[in-house]
């Protein structure tokens, strides 16, 4: 099942036997400056003349606002300016449609006539200092008429539900939905007929955000004499940042430049055009200054994006033999007051979270709406997490009732085709995968057979398991592409210039292997350029676990456009056969004979410097550019479609430990078995992994966005939001990798970023059902809920509840017969 | 956080005299960790701060003549945790040192704890617990009083504006046999859920003559447990006893209204646990020395 590890990359060109990166685990370039306190971030910045802006935000959810008077603010010491929505309208454009399918328009800097949810921008100042600025805020006076705030995804259903976006005509008409979300695959009739076994549950999923230790920020400087906005932003996508700015201020692209100093991490969190951002470029351009605009913790909780969240009417169908033969859910897909990606979030979660099986019949519905709360939008793992949440519980919940190990049940489903690529019923083309493989690995590191069969009192282990996209085509965007720009410097240097931004990746480290393998320059030689929309080719940044293979592969073909310019040159100075020459330590020699040959510092001087050594009509120019675009599918109308250019995998196995007295739970051992394909940079990945790890833990186990029926968010400051700390990790020791190289990708990497996540809420409620008998419906599982639905199960004595579905305040449908269904259904030619 | 000044006193004397002078704009700073956050978030906006961490009256440990260990107000945890104490009195730097992270356990102080009065803090807890005896100066003279009377029913510290806390005194050794403190937290660093604490005397037949049981973080203040502590008194304190004794206690202390929440039902849950626990380790002690 597993292919030789190397099979898609052993004949590439410039690696001379013993010398190559690609593979090794090169220490991360960038870390120096980041463990030393030297990386710079956006607040380290200091520009001539530089003034600081603050927002005044809402306290309440939702209002009718009458007025926003600035004027007060205008008096106060230092202040330069003051806007507030009445400003704005008619002079910046609305944004959020960039993409098609995509909102139209509900992004401006401020509220204007409504307010929608706390923390929403009501004005802002620009004073000398950050103190003046927010002095001057308090100065500020609003006027506003209290609307019932409405914050449960489901009440907003609701014909009589208060109606959120009053401004905006949707698809389908008012109200709170809007839009849907539809799959028709297969015929699920017939599956739920043929069905021995229908295991059918009621999901809900938390909104956990991002929490980057550095705020979203940035620093805008006009140039009122040329006209170019500069914008220093942390944000994980520049031409993202750029374009859209550009439209909101209407003015042309090749005017605003937006250049990315370090970032201290997005984990989806910063990859759109935010009102700050917007706020903090009117000021710079009204005042000719620069400005500094950056976010608190509890603004950053407030309105920096947070995961969607569902409630999902899952139901699994298999034969008696174990064969999942359909998959049927209604999600009601919370996205907040505005929302840029959120409604991305099911389509791609829900197509490629049905992976790892290749069910012939899928069902699906979503209605799309919006609440008085958070924007929603993309964070690691892009609704995959939530969907496996649901779909491996019901798994487990099939094997129960067939009387099946679940590992047994999985192994009989996971996609393990004769021949590759295969397409599976949903659409996707597996180009290879160990799936079958990481799935055994991982239960076998757990002790999954021993434990199982003699469990300890009060533990227990659980599995789950996702395949993941590797970069993938947006349903909203007709595009998949990353892009390298490579440069021979005169001194034969080599500098990279990416517009995808690494904030955690390792680009100046992974992009260096790839091309010090194919240039046979020495790694120490080359150097990434920062991230700037001046200087580095259109790509879409870094998001969606797309660096390694789409921007690595950009780089590969990009550093061999660049190799064969180099060899060029060297053919005519040798007077040899181009093709019998390779490129190894820093030089081109005849094949060989290593020690020999020019060094990459004569060839690039001849370029500038000795033309006359040119082959005759040899363009000097020793740059190459390529753009990466992957030959995937865009959705089809029935949700179908291979939406990811490689598919890389996560078997997860858990095992906790419950404290019956207190409700605590310990993850006290975890398994991670993966395929990434071809490991560039194996502590790089390594780091992923433990990283995407965390992310699902916290939001397994104690990560939410709460918020009381106003629309008041209790957990906006870091005390109160229960991110995981470094005392709740299991070692992580057990972390294997079962390479599939991708066939499609030519170096043969898949993506690694998001694979840790997906699994990890799933695995950890598995494991605490079969530790305690609580079958966790609600994210996140904290102690406080196990120790009430403990006491209620020994309450009734019986051995197995539901939480919250059983418990005795619970408000929602306790069976099956009480399930709402879709809003409307029946439209079945609906535009997706 | 506003412009405010900052006032750097060397004695007592005078940092009381500072807040004589203006005492419903200045605010006394020990360790910070409270306050600070506050000022930051502009939720107190003090025009003066006397920082209290010049004053070496107000720090470290000793025990008086009477045996009662007297604790500088402004000692931080990471110094009180450092100390090395007999008997019972070791319970003092064990909760010091597992309370809140590394850094506010060097800038917090066992005074600002008890001042600030936040009910999920172990200190008011521990302190009324071990029914400790709080020194409050003034310029216009000084008082004591119990911890208890400082921690208000109703929440906050019943300092007036021109007062600063000096020291804390724990009781003598022979007042107790034997002391522990429990706490259930979320996560390692986050503030007590719930936190009980018991303080047992022994007699010489191995039968409880006196208990002090205390629960933190289920009401605006340490609640004491009377009742539940009369079950025990005169017994072995055996499996059963603790466990009657356990269920009285969450009848007892786990009364307020707002029954609603499932925080609230969660602390409730955890009272039983908590005393049993906390009985148990005050007992194994006890019996161990």
């Amino acid at each position: 099942m597993s292919p030789p590890a190397n099979t898609a990359v052993a004949d590439a060109p410039g690696t001379a036997a013993g010398s190559r990166l690609v593979g090794q685990s090169v220490p991360r370039r960038e870390d120096l400056a980041l463990l030393s306190g030297t990386a710079r971030f956006i607040d380290d910045i200091r520009l001539p003349g530089m003034l600081y802006a603050k927002i005044l935000r809402s306290e309440i959810a939702h209002a009718r606002l009458k007025e926003v008077n600035t004027a007060p603010a205008l008096e106060a010491p230092g202040v330069h300016a003051a806007l507030c929505g009445a400003n704005l309208v008619g002079k910046v454009k609305p944004w959020g449609d960039l993409g098609q399918d995509l909102l139209v328009g509900d992004h401006f800097p401020f509220a204007t006539d409504k307010i929608i949810y706390e923390g929403q921008e009501l004005a802002a100042v620009v004073a000398d200092t950050k103190y003046q600025a927010l002095d001057a805020l308090e100065r500020i006076t609003v006027e506003c008429e209290p609307l019932p705030a409405l914050v449960d995804p489901e009440l907003a259903l609701r014909p009589d539900a208060p109606l959120i976006q009053e401004g905006i005509t949707y698809e389908f008409g008012d109200g709170n939905i809007f839009d849907r979300y539809r799959v028709r695959v297969g015929d699920i009739a017939a599956a739920e007929r043929e069905a021995d076994v229908i295991v059918r549950q009621r999901f809900t999923t938390n909104r956990q955000v991002g929490a980057a230790l550095e705020p979203h920020g940035c620093i805008a400087d006009y140039d009122s004499f040329t006209g170019i906005l500069t914008v220093y932003s942390s944000t994980q996508s520049i031409y993202l940042v750029r374009d859209g700015l550009a439209d909101a201020l209407q003015i042309p692209r090749n005017r605003v430049r937006v250049i990315v100093p370090s970032v201290g991490a997005g984990f989806g969190s910063k990859v759109q055009l935010f009102a700050h951002e917007v706020i903090a470029a009117v000021f710079s351009m009204r005042l000719g200054r620069p400005v500094n605009l950056v976010l608190g913790r509890k603004e950053v909780f407030q309105v920096g994006t947070a995961r969607p969240g569902d409630v999902r009417y899952a139901e699994l169908f298999a034969k008696r033999d174990g064969e999942i033969v359909g998959y049927r859910e209604y999600v009601v897909h919370n996205c907040g007051a505005v929302s840029m990606w959120g409604n991305q979030v099911i389509h791609i979660g829900t197509n490629i979270g049905i992976l790892p099986y290749p069910i012939p019949n899928v069902h699906v519905d979503s209605d799309i709406v919006h609440t008085n709360t958070a924007s929603a939008g993309p964070l690691r793992g892009f609704g995959i997490p939530e969907m496996i949440w649901a779909k491996e519980q019901l798994v487990d919940l099939a094997a129960e009732e067939l009387g099946m190990d679940p590992l047994e049940l999985r192994a009989r489903n996971v996609v393990r085709p004769e021949t590759f690529p295969y397409r599976t019923p949903m659409g996707q083309v597996i180009d290879s995968t160990s799936v079958y493989d990481c799935l055994h690995k991982a239960a076998e590191e757990i002790g999954w057979a021993q434990l199982r069969a003699a469990p300890i009192p009060n533990e227990g282990v659980g599995l789950a398991v996702t395949m993941k996209y590797t970069s993938c085509r947006h349903p909203s965007l007709d595009t998949d592409l990353s892009a390298v720009r490579l440069k021979l410097e005169t001194d034969g240097t080599v500098t990279i210039f990416s517009s995808d931004v690494s904030h955690g990746q390792g680009h100046a480290t992974f992009l260096a292997q790839i091309v010090s393998d194919v240039l046979g320059v020495g790694i120490e030689k080359v150097n990434l350029a920062q991230p700037d929309s001046a200087t580095c080719p259109f790509g879409l940044g870094t998001f969606a676990s797309r660096a390694a293979a789409l921007l690595g592969t950009a780089c590969r073909q990009a550093a061999e456009h660049l190799r064969e310019k180099i060899v060029q040159i060297a053919a005519h100075v040798l007077e040899a056969n181009p093709e019998d020459l390779d490129t190894s330590q820093d030089r081109v020699h005849i094949r060989g004979l290593s020690d020999t040959g020019l060094f990459l510092e004569n060839l690039a001087a001849y370029a500038a410097y000795r033309t006359h050594q040119l082959p005759p009509g040899f363009e000097p120019t020793l740059e190459a550019v390529a753009t990466y675009d992957t030959p995937t599918e865009r959705e089809a109308p029935d949700g179908s479609g291979n939406f990811s250019v490689t598919y890389s995998t996560a078997a997860h196995a858990a095992r906790v430990r419950v404290d019956i007295d207190t409700g605590h739970i310990t993850v006290v051992d975890y398994a991670m078995a993966h395929d990434t394909g071809v490991v560039i940079n194996p502590l790089i990945v390594r780091g992923q992994h433990q990283g995407g790890f965390l992310m699902g833990l916290g939001m397994a186990l104690g990560e939410d966005l709460v918020y009381d029926e106003q629309g008041h968010l209790l957990t906006a400051s870091l005390a109160d939001y229960a991110a995981p700390r470094a005392t709740d990790l299991p070692e992580l020791t057990k972390i294997y990798e079962i390479p599939a190289p991708s066939l499609t990708i030519p170096g043969g990497q898949k993506g690694a970023g998001e694979s840790g996540t997906g699994p990890v809420p799933a695995a950890i409620g598995n494991a605490v059902y079969n530790a305690a008998g609580i079958r966790f419906t609600a994210l996140p599982i904290t102690a406080d809920r196990m120790l009430l639905a403990l006491r209620e199960k020994e309450r009734r004595g019986v051995t197995t509840l539901r939480y919250p579905d059983d418990m005795p305040d619970f408000d929602g449908p306790r069976s099956y017969e009480e399930w709402p269904g879709p809003t409307d259904s029946g439209l079945e030619d609906l535009l997706l | 956080m506003k412009p405010f000044d900052f006032l750097t006193p060397s004695t007592l004397d005078e940092a009381l005299a500072a807040l004589h002078d203006a005492p419903s704009t200045t605010r006394p700073l020990a360790g910070g960790q409270s306050l600070l956050l506050e000022m930051k978030e502009r939720a107190a906006t003090p025009a003066r701060l006397v920082s209290l961490g010049g004053l070496e009256e107000l720090r470290g440990s000793r025990y008086a003549d009477s045996g009662e260990l007297i604790v500088g107000a402004a000692t931080t945890y990471a110094a009180l945790a450092d100390a090395r104490l007999d008997g019972w009195h070791g319970l003092i730097p064990r909760v010091a040192g597992d309370l809140a992270d590394r850094p506010v356990r060097t800038m917090g102080t066992i005074g600002g704890a008890l001042c600030q009065a936040n009910p999920r803090f172990d200190m008011p807890a521990l302190a009324v617990g071990l029914d400790a005896k709080v020194t409050i100066a003034s310029a216009v003279g000084g008082r004591t009083a119990t911890a208890a009377q400082l921690l208000d029913p109703a929440g906050g510290a019943t300092l007036r504006p021109n007062e600063i806390l000096t020291k804390i005194n724990f009781p003598a050794l022979p007042t107790y046999s034997g002391a522990a403190f429990e706490k259930v937290r979320d996560r390692m660093f986050d503030a007590a859920v719930a936190s009980a604490v018991c303080a047992i005397s022994l007699g010489e037949d191995d039968r409880v003559v006196a208990i002090r049981l205390v629960l933190g973080a289920l009401a605006p203040a340490p609640v004491l447990a009377e009742r539940t502590a009369q079950r025990l008194v005169g017994t072995t304190a055996d499996e059963h006893d603790v466990g009657d004794a356990a269920a009285i206690a969450t009848d007892e202390v786990a009364t307020r209204e707002c029954a609603g929440t499932r925080q609230w039902r969660y602390q409730r849950e955890l009272v039983s646990v908590l005393v049993c626990r906390a009985v148990n380790a005050a007992l194994h002690q006890a019996r161990r020395s």
